[in-house]
C-alpha cells in the first residue's frame, strides 16, 4: 500500500462549532454524499463536577477535495445516555454506515467506574434524517462484555459483505495495576463478530484476529476494513500498554493486515505505506484510522499527536 | 387460596456468627440443594463495610439437618468464590447465587457486582463450577455469561437456574431505569427469562414476564419457579420504586403461574406470605425460595433489611 498524505484537514481550535467544543476531534469516520463528505468525530467537554471529560459526537461537511468545510452539526447528533446507562459519559468513537436509506452508527459508549476509570460497550444508533440526528436502538448496548471478553468492548466497525454483517471491534483482556502511584492500565485486542441483521451479533469469543508485534501487552484499537479487488485490507492502531501518552516512542502507530477470506488476517505493518511525519501534527502519534471510498479513490482519515486533541487529517491511496 | 404458608420462624441469624471473616451481617437469597442427610443452603453475606460505608458481598453456604431445619450442622469456612479481578464485572460482589447439580459437578449462577460513578453499582450474571459437591467453585471465565443488551441496559441480577424439558431456564431480573429518590439513585428492575441447551449460551426471551401491581415502576426480584400439578409456579418479591426501605413500601411476596414458562398469570391472592406483626420479618418479606423435602414443601425467605438479620422458613399447609 502506498499513501499520499494530504495533511490536517480539521483543527477544532481553528473552526468553532456552534456548541461548546474547544478540545479534541477524535475518531473521524466518513459517510459520503453526492456532493460532499460528512465526517463524524468525538469532541470533549469538561464535567464541571470533577474535571473529567464527556465525549459528544459532531460532524463537519467537506467538499470532495477536502479543501473547504461547507457545513457542520449545530448540536451533538445524539444526546448522551441516561443515568446508569453504558453511554452516559461519552460516545467515542462513532462508526456510521449507510443501510437501506438510513444511516446506522455503531457507537462506543463510555461509563465511569470507581476502581478503574471506565467501562465501554458498543451501541447502535439509527439516523432517519440522512445523518443529522441519531436515535438509539434501545437504551442498552448491542455488544458488550462476555465470558472471555470481560471488559472494554468497543471500537466497532461494521460492513456488509456477501449478505452478512461483519464487525471488527476491540475487547479488553485485563486491567493492570503497575504500582500504587499510577492509575490502572488496560490491555485490549481486536476481535470479530458476525450478524444476519446488524443487531444480534455472534462473537468468536476472545479470538484475537491480529497478532501482536509489541508482545502480549500490546494494545490494539479501532479497526477499519475496506475491500479492494478481491482482497480485504485492515488498518488499526496499536501502542504499548504503559507510558504511551507523552512518550512518543510508545504511543499509537497505525498497523496493517490483509485477508482474502475475512477469516484469516496476515499482519504486515511494513506494507502499511504510511507512517509518522517529521515535526508535524502527526509526527509523534497516529491513531483512529477510518477507510472509505469515493469516486474510485480510497482515503484514510486518522488522528495525529495527542490522540486528536487538535484535529484530524487525511491521506489518499496512491497504489494498493 | 392455592398456597397457604405457615411461618416456622427464623432459621439463621448471620449477626450471631462471630468466627467467619466474611460474615458480619446479611444472609440473603437462600437457595437449597438437598443432600442425603442434610440440606445445603447457599446464601450471600457481607463483612463489615469499609471506611466509606461501602460493602462487598460474598456467597457461601451452611448445612441444615434434614430432620430439623433449625439445626445448623456447619457453616462454610470460606466463600464459594473470591471476588473478581480488577475491572471485572464481579470485582465487588457475588450475590445472589443459584446452584444446581449437573452430572458429577455443580453449577453456580451468580450475580457479579461492580461499582460505578453516577450510580452506585452495576450487575451482570456469571457462572462457576464445583467439583467437590458444592463446597468451592471456580469461574468458567473472567466475564459474565449473561450481560447487557439493547433492552436490558443494566443490572442483570438475581439468577435462578432451573432445568425443564431438557433445557436450561435462567430466570433473572433486568434493570429498566434508575430513579432519583431524594438525591439517591434507585433501580427499577423486572423479571426476565433466558433459555439454553447447554446452560452456558443463553437466548434471551427479551420481555418482562410479570405484570406490575403497585405502580408502573414496580421493582420485582427473586423469580423462583417450580413445577407441580401440571403447572409452573413462581414466587417472587416486589416493591415500590421509591421509599421502599419502609414497612409500608418495602418488599412483599407475589405469585404467578404458567403452563408454558413463557406466559405468566399473576395472582397474588393465591398466597398469604405477608409481613408479621412482629419479629425479624415485620417490615418486609422478600427473596422467596421454594423447595420440597420429605413430603413437605418449604419456603425460605428474607425478613427485614433484605436479609440483614437472616432468613426464615414457612411450610405449605397440605
Amino acid at each position: 500500500m502506498l499513501w499520499h498524505k494530504l495533511g490536517k484537514i480539521f483543527d477544532v481550535q481553528n473552526h468553532g462549532l456552534d456548541f461548546d467544543v474547544k478540545l479534541y476531534a477524535q475518531g473521524p469516520q466518513a459517510v459520503t454524499f453526492n456532493d460532499h463528505i460528512r465526517i463524524y468525530f468525538s469532541t470533549r467537554r469538561v464535567d464541571p463536577v470533577n474535571g473529567k471529560f464527556y465525549s459528544d459526537i459532531a460532524f463537519i461537511d467537506m467538499d470532495k477535495g477536502f479543501k473547504n468545510i461547507i457545513g457542520h452539526s449545530k448540536k451533538p447528533v445524539i444526546p448522551l445516555g441516561g443515568l446508569g446507562t453504558f453511554d452516559e459519559h461519552g460516545i467515542f468513537p462513532i462508526s456510521p454506515m449507510r443501510h437501506n436509506g438510513e444511516i446506522w452508527a455503531y457507537t462506543t459508549g463510555w461509563s465511569r467506574r470507581t476502581s478503574v476509570s471506565v467501562e465501554t460497550s458498543t451501541g447502535l444508533a439509527i439516523s432517519r434524517d440522512n445523518g443529522t440526528t441519531f436515535e438509539r436502538y434501545g437504551t442498552g448496548p448491542v455488544l458488550t462484555s462476555s465470558l472471555n471478553e470481560p471488559m472494554l468492548v468497543g471500537d466497532s466497525f461494521v460492513r456488509e459483505f456477501n449478505g452478512t454483517y461483519h464487525m471488527w471491534y476491540m475487547f479488553g483482556k485485563k486491567w493492570n495495576m503497575a504500582n500504587e502511584n499510577e492509575p490502572p492500565s488496560r490491555i485490549y485486542k481486536l476481535a470479530y463478530a458476525k450478524s444476519p441483521d446488524g443487531i444480534h451479533w455472534h462473537k468468536e469469543e476472545a479470538v484475537q484476529i491480529v497478532p501482536d508485534v509489541l508482545g502480549e501487552t500490546e494494545c490494539q484499537a479501532l479497526p477499519t476494513v475496506i475491500k479492494i479487488g478481491d482482497r480485504y485490507h485492515m488498518y488499526f492502531c496499536y501502542r504499548h500498554s504503559t507510558d504511551f501518552r507523552v512518550n512518543a516512542d510508545r504511543g499509537y502507530r497505525l498497523g496493517y493486515a490483509w485477508s482474502d477470506d475475512l477469516k484469516n488476517w496476515t499482519r504486515d505493518d511494513a506494507q502499511a505505506g504510511i507512517g509518522l511525519s517529521e515535526n508535524d501534527w502527526d509526527s509523534e502519534m497516529m491513531c483512529y484510522p477510518n477507510l472509505f471510498e469515493i469516486e474510485g479513490k480510497i482515503y484514510l482519515l486518522y488522528n495525529g499527536n495527542e490522540f486528536g486533541k487538535h484535529g484530524f487529517g487525511i491521506a489518499e491511496l496512491v497504489s494498493a | 387460596m392455592l398456597f397457604k404458608w405457615n411461618k416456622l420462624g427464623r432459621v439463621f441469624d448471620p449477626t450471631a456468627v462471630k468466627d467467619r471473616y466474611f460474615i458480619n451481617e446479611f444472609a440473603q437469597a437462600p437457595h437449597v440443594v438437598v443432600f442425603d442427610d442434610f440440606i445445603r443452603v447457599y446464601f450471600s453475606c457481607r463483612p463489615p463495610a469499609d471506611e466509606h460505608g461501602q460493602y462487598v458481598s460474598y456467597s457461601s453456604w451452611l448445612d441444615l439437618d434434614r430432620k430439623d431445619l433449625f439445626k445448623v450442622l456447619r457453616i462454610a469456612e470460606h466463600p464459594i468464590l473470591p471476588l473478581g479481578e480488577l475491572g471485572t464485572f464481579d470485582e465487588f460482589g457475588t450475590y445472589p447465587v443459584s446452584v444446581v447439580r449437573h452430572g458429577d459437578e455443580m453449577r453456580a449462577y451468580y450475580a457479579g457486582w461492580t461499582r460505578c460513578e453516577s450510580v452506585p453499582f452495576n450487575v451482570a450474571i456469571g457462572m462457576a463450577v464445583s467439583h467437590d459437591e458444592g463446597q468451592t467453585f471456580e469461574r468458567i471465565g473472567p466475564g459474565p455469561i449473561l450481560s447487557y443488551s439493547h433492552d436490558e441496559p443494566f443490572i442483570l441480577s438475581g439468577p435462578k437456574i432451573r432445568r425443564f424439558n431438557d433445557k436450561w431456564y435462567l430466570f433473572y431480573i433486568a434493570g429498566k431505569k434508575w430513579i432519583m429518590d431524594n438525591g439517591r439513585p434507585e433501580p427499577v428492575y423486572r423479571i426476565r427469562l433466558a433459555i439454553s441447551d447447554d446452560g452456558i449460551n443463553f437466548q434471551k426471551v427479551e420481555r418482562d414476564l410479570i405484570e406490575t401491581k403497585l405502580e408502573a415502576d414496580e421493582a420485582q426480584a427473586s423469580p423462583d419457579v417450580f413445577f407441580r400439578d401440571g403447572r409452573y409456579h413462581m414466587f417472587f418479591c416486589y416493591r415500590n420504586s421509591t421509599g421502599y426501605r419502609s414497612r409500608e413500601r418495602g418488599y412483599r411476596i407475589g405469585y404467578a403461574w404458567s403452563e408454558d414458562l413463557l406466559n405468566w398469570h399473576r395472582d397474588d391472592a393465591q398466597t398469604n406470605m405477608d409481613i408479621s406483626e412482629e419479629g425479624f420479618d415485620d417490615e418486609m418479606v422478600s427473596y422467596p425460595h421454594v423447595f420440597e423435602l420429605d413430603g413437605e414443601t418449604y419456603m425460605f425467605y428474607l425478613g427485614n433489611g433484605v436479609g440483614r438479620f437472616g432468613f426464615g422458613a414457612a411450610r405449605l399447609e397440605r
